[in-house]
């Protein structure tokens, strides 16, 4: 009842107003302030660590307010293109790299290449600045990354006598077989993990789609892209992961919480929310890279992270550029990482991860680093959920060399898809 | 929506006939709020997206603004692929399993409400106006617990009957399961008004004539095919054509719980065209799609409509 008052008041308002949208006076003010508003997205900073932030920035660059503010990931893509095609967009926008080449080729975004020895790209993670670049042209500024390492119960793995972590993938499954008895499972994989699927492909040489000559094509079916998907489900199996579900249902983190969990994988920040699931885990959880598939080299992994982005309509372009600058540079990367366990922007900064577990064990895969595919229509790919799809086809017994192909046609479809 | 303009279209038709006759400017000055929300909520989004259907229309186009004239190549392109066409069916296989269970299933239940107690009458009508309550989103969040491959309750049961293969069955890895489910629940949400007001209809039939045919000699079957439907048969033709509408342009529920997968298994039309428009960011092909499924759905209903207004005005 409430919902359609207030449905006829909006819309009593909306005929007053004569379908006419009242453009909104700029926020720039009148002698000199100038407030440029950022989104973060949700939990990617801390709050101590952005206001730190936005006070040192505002001390050294009087006249220049910030106003901060975070987004939820859920549903961000189209929140982020309506700010876009908008009028009074944002100043500098935090996107996720899977994401940025969809804004990028939009036409949408500042091209920044003029500012990328300024900000000292040379050794920016590759993983951050290939999906910000489109054509040629960088427009996503590398932000940070984060990628996916094993984090296991210490308790659960002295029990079972395993006094090493694995290094190999041979070694990984022999552990984790040991540690699959009685009430403990020996990994928690659900069958949607899609970013470790691309790993395990990536590990065999293979890709999840590969461009020839302008044209893309969906790569599942390739024998290196099976061979990476049948390790999936042999390490799937040794727990009791959900086949049609992902990572976030339920979240993992609870799942693990429970104690009967010897491995996930995940992000090493996902160890927060584990300890906040189970305060009496504190302390027991271990990390190690993914293993690859000999000892001398970690498993391929994802790099996830977040670029920056100055849209076109940001009516202040210099100044949020001055932001950007600072998020990108030293000082606050040293001060983010340190705080976040994230790795930094730069592979020369790296050194100030050594002596943290965690990050130790993420900066030996990030140093193996994979992007998704490169391409604008990458986000469809994810949205329509095509390899989560595959994935729970191949692991419920489907022939994996039938669904590889329909998957890898479904994709070419989609990245070919000129916008 | 479409329920409450449905519920407000005629009284407002009355309204302006009346003022016709008495020339006062009153019921215009009344009517116009209803009417300009119509034009800004319903007119400009359908003409907007009629006239994107025409136009190249993608992400660029959104973002830059300047779309030129592409004429009718993003209907030709829609209508050209195999694809569209699969939809096309899926969509009226849709419809179809959902009207005529949804009309059986409340028929039944409307017939079945005179004869029971009247608690058990009150117990069955708080039940479904409780399920007509549920929010649509609360209802799809629990069939997708329900259905849960490892914890849900379904598999629990099935598993406890003896039916073993279902221990961990995951249903919505499955396009024909995942399809079923959906009708399942679409079924459940609707059934409540249908039947509820099937039963407003059945006690307005005075019961002189029920007594009139069974002391002919007529049978249950015959009562209802002679005496029951043809009172009611405009009711029957109103509950079918908004179980129609609201059935083709279903979207909440199947974006919830499959996006129209797996395997493009759930994609009707309206969920097809919202893949196409919002994923894919062809904007223009999506409107094409969206201006065919209204146009069909038109041609489905005008026939009936037609028929039914002449009934009524006869």
């Amino acid at each position: 009842m409430r919902l359609r008052l207030l449905a006829a008041a909006a819309a009593f308002s909306l005929a007053l107003a004569g379908c006419g949208s009242a453009s909104e006076p700029g926020t720039s003010g009148q002698t000199g302030t100038t407030t440029l508003t950022v989104w973060f997205m949700r939990d990617s900073l801390s709050d101590a660590i952005v206001k730190r932030f936005t006070d040192d920035f505002q001390r050294s660059h009087p006249g220049i307010t910030l106003n901060v503010q975070s987004q939820e990931w859920d549903g961000i893509g189209q929140k982020v293109i309506s700010a876009l095609a908008s009028k009074d967009a944002p100043d500098v926008i935090e996107v996720g790299n899977t994401q940025v080449a969809e804004y990028a080729a939009s036409g949408g975004v500042r091209d920044l290449t003029g500012k990328v020895a300024d900000l000292g790209g040379a050794d920016w993670l590759p993983g951050l600045a290939e999906p910000g670049k489109i054509d040629g042209r960088q427009y996503g500024i590398p932000w940070y990354a984060a990628n996916r390492v094993v984090v296991y119960n210490k308790d659960l793995f002295a029990k079972a006598g395993v006094t090493s972590p694995p290094k190999t993938r041979d070694e990984w499954i022999d552990v984790t077989t040991r540690l699959n008895k009685g009430g403990v499972q020996g990994i928690y994989l659900p069958g949607q993990n899609w970013y470790t699927l691309a790993g395990f492909v990536w590990d065999e040489g293979g890709d999840l789609a590969v461009e020839e000559g302008g044209q893309w094509k969906g790569a599942l079916d390739t024998p290196q892209a099976l061979a990476g998907m049948a390790f999936y489900e042999r390490l799937q199996a040794l727990g009791k992961g959900p086949r049609d579900s992902d990572e976030a249902r339920p979240p993992q983190a609870d799942v693990f919480g429970k104690g009967d969990v010897a491995q996930i994988i995940s992000a090493p920040g996902g160890a927060v929310a584990i300890e906040k699931a189970n305060p009496d885990l504190k302390g027991k959880l271990g990390f190690f890279p993914i293993p690859g598939k000999t000892a001398d080299r970690p498993g391929a992994v994802f790099t996830g992270g977040s670029d920056l982005i100055i849209p076109e309509a940001s009516a202040h372009p210099d100044e949020a550029y001055e932001v950007v600058k600072a998020l990108a540079g030293e000082k606050f990367q040293l001060d983010m990482a340190k705080e976040m366990s994230y790795v930094p922007n730069r592979t020369s900064y790296a050194g100030v991860l050594s002596g943290d577990e965690a990050t130790a064990a993420m900066a030996a895969g990030a140093a193996v680093g994979h992007a998704t595919p490169n391409s604008p229509n990458w986000a469809a790919v994810e949205a329509r959920n095509v390899i989560k799809e595959y994935m729970t086809k191949v692991l419920t017994g489907g022939d994996a060399a039938t669904a590889a192909k329909e998957a890898s046609g479904v994709i070419t479809t989609i990245l070919n898809t000129r916008s | 929506m479409a329920r409450a303009l449905a519920r407000t279209a005629r009284p407002a038709l009355v309204v302006e006939a009346r003022t016709r006759r008495k020339g006062a400017f009153w019921p215009y000055l009344l009517v116009a709020p209803a009417l300009a929300a119509f034009a800004c909520l319903l007119v400009y989004p359908l003409a907007r997206s009629v006239v994107i259907s025409f136009q190249h229309f993608r992400l660029g186009e959104l973002i830059r603004g300047g779309a030129a004239f592409a004429g009718l190549a993003n209907y030709a392109e829609a209508l050209g692929g195999p694809e569209f066409w699969a939809v096309v069916r899926r969509t009226f296989l849709w419809t179809a399993a959902n009207v005529v269970l949804i009309m059986v299933i409340a028929t039944a239940v409307a017939l079945m409400l005179p004869h029971l107690g009247r608690r058990m009458r009150l117990a069955v009508m708080s039940g479904m106006v409780l399920t007509w309550a549920t929010p649509v989103l609360a209802a799809t969040t629990i069939f997708q617990w329900l259905f849960q491959s490892r914890l849900g309750v379904v598999n629990w049961v099935l598993v406890r009957l003896g039916f073993d293969s279902f221990r961990d069955y995951t249903w919505f890895a499955d396009g024909r399961a995942t399809f079923a489910i959906l009708v399942a629940l679409v079924v459940w949400q609707s059934v409540p008004f249908a039947a509820l007001t099937l039963y407003a209809g059945l006690t307005t039939i005075p019961g002189e004539l029920y007594e009139a045919a069974r002391i002919d000699g007529a049978g249950p079957w015959q009562v209802f095919g002679r005496v029951t439907f043809p009172i009611l048969r405009p009711l029957f033709g109103l509950i079918t054509s908004l179980e129609v509408i609201w059935v083709l342009t279903c979207f909440a529920q199947i974006w919830a719980i499959s996006k129209g997968g797996p395997g493009g298994a759930t994609a009707t039309l309206p969920v097809y065209a919202f893949q196409i428009a919002q994923s894919l960011h062809r904007y223009d092909l999506g409107s094409a799609v969206s201006t065919l499924t209204v146009l069909m759905l038109l041609a489905v209903l005008v026939v009936h409509l037609r028929r039914m207004f002449r009934e009524e005005g006869a």
